[in-house]
This record gives C-alpha cells, structure tokens and sequence, in this order.
C-alpha cells in the first residue's frame, strides 16, 4: 500500500504527462472539446433540478435555490463516478501498455482520477457563478467556506484513487466487476444525500441509518456544507472524511498489490 | 567481468484457461499472488522450464527457437513485464525493451508527445527528454510527421519513432523482439549501425529473432529455446546451424508425410473416380501462379524430380554427400530435337548452378512417345548451408520448350564448417613463415566439411 503510494510519488512526471495525455486525447477532434466536460453536467443538473423541484416538491425548504444545492452535490459525485467507472476500466483499455512495455500499472486508474479531478474543476466556475448570483438575489448561500472545499477535494483524492485500483486490479480478472460496478454506481447515488439532505430521511430509521453510514455522504454533506449553506465542517467531520478516505484508500492499495504480479497475463 | 543479466531456475507456468473456475481464480490471486498456485499440472502450461542463464555486461546474446519455444516470455521476464512463476532474476543497470512496436504509443495524440510518454516510460525525467528531443526526432526520420498523431503513422514510421526513443534512453541493457524487421532497409541499417555502436560502448544486448542471419551478424552467443528450454547455446554459427539443421529435418520428415498423404489421397481419388475430374472454374489465381512457375508447349512434360542420396528420396542432406537428381518425364510424341535441363537455385533466385544435356554436349538422337527419366547424379555436392529449389526442363535445342517448370522441388543442406556461401570446395590450410596458428579444441574445420 505504501509501495503503491511511493511509487505514484516517483512516477509523478509521468502520472502528469499521462493526465494530460488523457484530456487531450479525449477531445481532440471534437469541435466543444472540454467544454463539453461542462454541457455534460449541466444536462444532467437541468434535468435534476426539473423533476425534483418542479415536478416534487422539495422536502426540506434549506435547499432553496434546489438547482444550486443539487450542484454542489453532482459535480463532486460526477468526479467520483466517472473516475471510479474509467479507472475501473483503465487496465484493460491500456493492455498494450502493460502488457508490452515495463510499465507501472498502477498509474493507469490513478490517471482516471486525475483526469477527472480536471473536468470536475473546470465545472467549479458554474457553481462559483451560482453561488454570486444567488448571494446577489438575496438567498443566504455561499460564504469564505468555500475556501474549505479544496481541501475536501483534496483528502477525497485518496479514497476515489483507492476504489478505482481495488475494483481495476479485481476487474482484470474478473470483467463483472465493470457491470457489478454500474449498478452499484445507481443504489450509492441514491443512497448519497445528494438530491436530498439527511434530514429528510428522519422520518425513516433504518434508511437513514443506512445513508448516514454510506462512505461518501460525509463528503456529499461537506461540499453541501462548505459550498452552499456557506458553514464550516466541524473537527469531527474532517476527522471522519481523513479516516474514511484513508481506509478505503488501504483496502483498495491492498486489492491492487495484492493483484498486481498476475495483472499482466488477465488482462 | 561482471554479469548484466542473472537468471537462476527461472520457470513459468501460464494458466489454461477453464470456463467456470473464474471465482476460484480471483481467490487464488488474492491469496497466493499467482495464478497457478495449486493447479493441477493440466490446468497450466509450462512456458519457460528451469532456466539459467548469466549474461555478461557488454555481451550480444540472441534468441532463437520456433514459434512458442518461450523466446517472448524469456523476454518479458527479462524486461520485467512479468513475473515468474518460480526462480531468480537480477538485472543490472536500466533496461530497455522493444517487445512490440509502439508499445505504449497513444494513436490519438502527436508523436511528439508520444516521445515524451514513452520516454517516461522507459524511465526519463521529462527534462532528460527534452534534451535529447532532436535526437530523436533526427534519427526516426520523422521532422515532417512529429505533430501528426501516431494513428496516421505507418507501421514502419512506428518502429522508427519507438526506435529512436529507446536507443536514446540510453539503456545499459536493450532487449528488442523482432520488431526490426519492420522498417525499411536504410532505417535496418542505421538502427544496426546504432546497436552496434551501442555494443562498442560495452553495453548489452538481448535480440530475439527468426532472423538468423541478423543473429550471426550482431551477437557474441546464441541462445536456442526449444519447449521452455534451453536447447543449446554457444557460438551463433554453431548454434544457428543445429537450429536450421533440426528445422530442416522437421520439414524434410512434414514434406515425407505429406506427400506420402497426398499420393495416397491421389491413389485412392484415382480408384474412386476412373474418370479424370472436370477443369474447376475460376482458380485465376492459381492458374497465373501455375503460368509463372511453369511454361511451355506440353508435347513433353516433366512429371516431377526427386531429390535422391543412396537411392532414397530426401529432403535434406549434408555439404558434401552423393545426390542424384532424377527426373520423371513424358514425351506425348516422338522428338529428335530436344534438351533436358536443371538448375539449383536460392530461394531468392540466385542461380548457383544451371546445366542442360546440350550445353555438355550431348546431342539428342530420339526420344519416343512415352515415360522415361533421367538422372543427373551429383557426386560430393559441395553446397553450402542453406535452402535450394530446383528448376526442370524439357526444350528444343533453339530453346522452345516444350515443359519449363521453376521450383518444382526444394531441399536442405548443412554444412559442419561455419563458411558462409553456396559453394563450400574441398580445402585445406598451410602456412609457413613466421605465422602460426593453433587447432581450437574439438571444431571441425573446413577440410573435414561433411565427411
């Protein structure tokens, strides 16, 4: 698990080359290029904030204006997923390199993290505008807590890069890993209080047992926390964000070293 | 001096795959770190079988062996893309591997980011790159194609770029597979040209080849694998020569049997059918193939030669043993004006040897209507190591044919001394003055060429 974490350290030109490689070959010849990292969340928040403010009614009446709140709980889960999926993936979809050249290979789903961490920051802008255009209007959102939000970025780095090599390494040798993977993606979503908030569940126990314990809803409440209701996390969150990204780091370093000497012959 | 490359009982098992046993797969990977840990010897095939093997710090070594005999997993092991299944490796100094073209290339993106990724992947600093960018542009050639994206590449300005790049990584050991091949002939010789400069400067060198000739050329020692194993290894002419010889005797025993099958196909067709099969349509393609190797008016023809030592049929025979050519002939009328003909020749067409009855002065008197056959017999043939073909013919003596057939037969011969061409004579040092040398060990020389 260290030797991974080391060895990412010592590849770190060449995680950096292979990031930038990933963004510029995923839109070259394509006319938006990376706006389309942008149109791509947008649809889905549009579509989000149609249904679930228009069609239901909210809930909870803190999460006024919903199609902000739901920003700032899509666009760190979007990092997440589509890291999750690709690193997943990234094996296989790089066998050449692996198989045919002495290449670290647990660079490859760490590369999917990186390069989704971009698009995910080239979104932040939107919620930036959000955030000023409704503080204008007079809504009580946003605040210097922003400045916090990096850091949450940050200490999730570890855990988005772990479950990305557990279920790689897993998903070489084992391709349902992919399918098992999209649709748990589907149930964590829904269990993530992301188009609502924890509190709507009170009146539920055992789902909101289930969703409270949920790795990713502190993180999920964090952005909501530090981005829109402008509130700074408590000691208590940030110690549960460390440990939880830390351990979920841990297991999936240790499913990725674990796997690694038989990677180049399974994928 | 020093070893680059220690390998010790180095085994590889690969794993069969089984359908069903994919759960118990991912357990054992999980548990044991191996895919074949606790397989039954069925279930698994053994690629590389107990090998050691040391190679010294500047030394060539080449690897040959047929298709599966291991060569690519030795490699790959070497390179370390894999892992063994059992023994002990130790590689001194940075290595570099070609194992395929463009291992590593993104299709998508220029080639000059691709020799910043592929370098780092070999194991350069971004600024180590940058310093010998030019180089390497320079050397593949490619100053007009750098921001192209690879995918538009073609598969020889592949090899070039990927080339370039690992020459200049300045590996202490460079382990290329085959790829060479690939490129044109003036981009063979300036990658020779750099190899062996690299090999002046003390380096190492591992080349897996079917080039043999390329394995003479460049390496100190050959390396012959043979089911996992290693085979032989020494000298690469010695080495090369009871490669192509064992080669030759397994083509010469797969030509036996299959023209035995054939005859006895053709017998037991003939039985079937008494009538002859109607012409099939549409074979152009074989019928231009059939124009080119064989020609002529048909009113005699040659059935087939074969190629015959202490009267029986071979495929291959030693420099120096008694061969007799015998040729199977028709003549569908009678002929007072005609020649017969043979030529040995290469593979690639060099004529080594070409003779008719007319030229020796044998003037024909009658040939009537019916078989006959002739025989060119060929006492001590001193050909040299190597592949031959043979061309028949039947003509008149202002050379119309009347049946010309290229290629109609093949054979092998090796020779016992290292000299190379097609024709190796009987003959024998001497020197006198102040000059002398001494006999080496037990190696045959010249002189005792195939007994």
């Amino acid at each position: 698990m260290l030797r991974i974490a080391l060895s990412l350290f010592r590849y770190r030109s060449l995680l950096a080359t292979l990031t930038s490689r990933e963004l510029k070959a995923r839109y070259r010849g394509s006319v938006f290029g990376y706006l389309w990292s942008l149109i791509n969340p947008l649809t889905l928040l549009l579509v989000y904030t149609f249904v679930f403010s228009t069609v239901f009614q909210p809930r909870d009446d803190s999460v006024a204006p919903y199609g902000l709140f739901l920003a700032t709980g899509i666009f760190p889960w979007l990092w997440l997923s589509s890291s999750w999926v690709e690193g997943t993936a990234s094996l296989i979809a790089n066998s050449g390199l692996i198989r045919k050249a002495s290449f670290p290979a647990e660079l490859l789903p760490v590369v999917s993290v990186l390069s989704n961490l971009v698009h995910f920051t080239f979104a932040l802008p939107v919620i930036g505008t959000g955030l000023w255009f409704f503080h204008e209007q007079g809504h009580p959102v946003g605040g210097w807590s922003i400045l916090a939000a990096p850091l949450v970025t940050m200490i999730q780095i570890p855990m988005v890069a772990g479950l990305a090599l557990g279920t790689a390494a897993l998903n070489a040798h084992f391709k349902d890993v992919k399918d098992i993977l999209n649709n748990l993606l589907t149930l964590l979503f829904f269990m993530t209080p992301i188009l609502y908030t924890l509190r709507t569940l009170e009146g539920f126990p055992p789902i909101h047992w289930v969703v409270a314990r949920n790795p990713v809803t502190p993180f999920a409440q964090a952005y909501q926390e530090t981005l829109f209701y402008g509130r700074w996390p408590g000691a208590g969150d940030w110690l549960t964000m460390v440990a939880v990204s830390l351990g979920i780091w841990l297991v999936g370093a240790f499913v990725f070293d674990r796997l690694r000497d038989t990677l180049v012959e399974a994928v | 001096m020093t070893a680059a490359i220690e390998v010790e009982g180095l085994s590889k098992l690969y794993r069969r795959t089984v359908a069903g046993h994919r759960l118990r797969t991912l357990k054992s990977v999980l548990l044991e770190r191996s895919l074949v840990e606790g397989l039954r010897p069925e279930d698994s095939i053994a690629a590389l079988r107990d090998i050691s093997l040391t190679v010294d710090r500047g030394e060539a070594v080449g690897i040959i062996g047929s298709n599966g005999s291991g060569k690519s997993t030795l490699l790959k092991i070497l390179a370390g893309i894999l892992k063994p299944t059992r023994g002990k490796l130790r590689i001194d100094g940075r290595v570099a591997a070609l194992i395929e073209l463009g291992a590593g290339f993104h299709p998508e993106i220029s080639g000059r980011e691709n020799i910043f990724i592929n370098g780092a992947v070999l194991g350069l600093s971004r600024r180590e790159i940058q310093r010998r960018y030019d180089d390497i542009v320079e050397f593949s050639g490619l100053e007009n194609f750098i921001d192209e994206p690879v995918k538009n590449y073609s598969s020889g300005m592949y090899v070039r770029l990927g080339f370039a790049v690992a020459i200049h990584t300045d590996p202490d050991v460079l382990m290329v597979d085959e790829v060479l091949a690939v490129g044109d002939e003036a981009f063979s010789h300036r990658c020779l040209r750099r190899i062996e400069e690299f090999l002046a400067r003390g380096k190492t060198l591992l080349l897996v080849s079917h080039s043999l000739d390329l394995i003479e050329e460049l390496c100190d020692r050959a390396l012959w694998l043979d089911g996992g194993q290693i085979r032989e290894s020494g000298l690469p002419r010695r080495v090369v020569d009871a490669y192509r010889q064992s080669v030759a005797e397994d083509e010469g025993r797969a030509h036996r049997e299959a023209k035995e099958q054939r005859e006895a196909e053709e017998q037991r067709e003939a039985e079937e059918h008494r009538e002859p099969e109607p012409e099939e349509e549409g074979g152009d393609d074989s019928e231009a193939e059939e124009d080119r190797l064989r020609w002529g008016s048909g009113e005699a023809e040659i059935d087939q030669v074969r190629v015959l030592v202490d009267g029986e049929e071979r495929y291959h025979f030693r420099c120096g043993e008694d061969v007799t050519f015998e040729i199977s002939a028709r003549a569908h009328r009678s002929f007072k004006d005609f020649v017969f003909g043979v030529a040995i020749r290469t593979p690639r067409d060099f004529e080594c040897w070409g003779t008719n009855t007319d030229l020796e002065g044998w003037v024909p008197e009658r040939l009537e209507a019916g078989p006959v056959t002739v025989r060119v017999e060929c006492p001590g043939l001193r050909l040299g190591a190597g592949e031959y073909l043979l061309d028949v013919a039947v003509h008149a003596r202002d050379g119309t044919p009347y049946d010309y057939r290229r290629r109609l037969a093949s054979f092998s011969v090796t020779a016992a001394s290292n000299a190379v061409g097609v024709y190796h004579p009987e003959h024998r040092w001497s020197f006198t003055g102040g000059v002398e040398l001494q006999r080496e060990g037990n190696r045959q020389g010249g002189s005792e060429d195939g007994g």
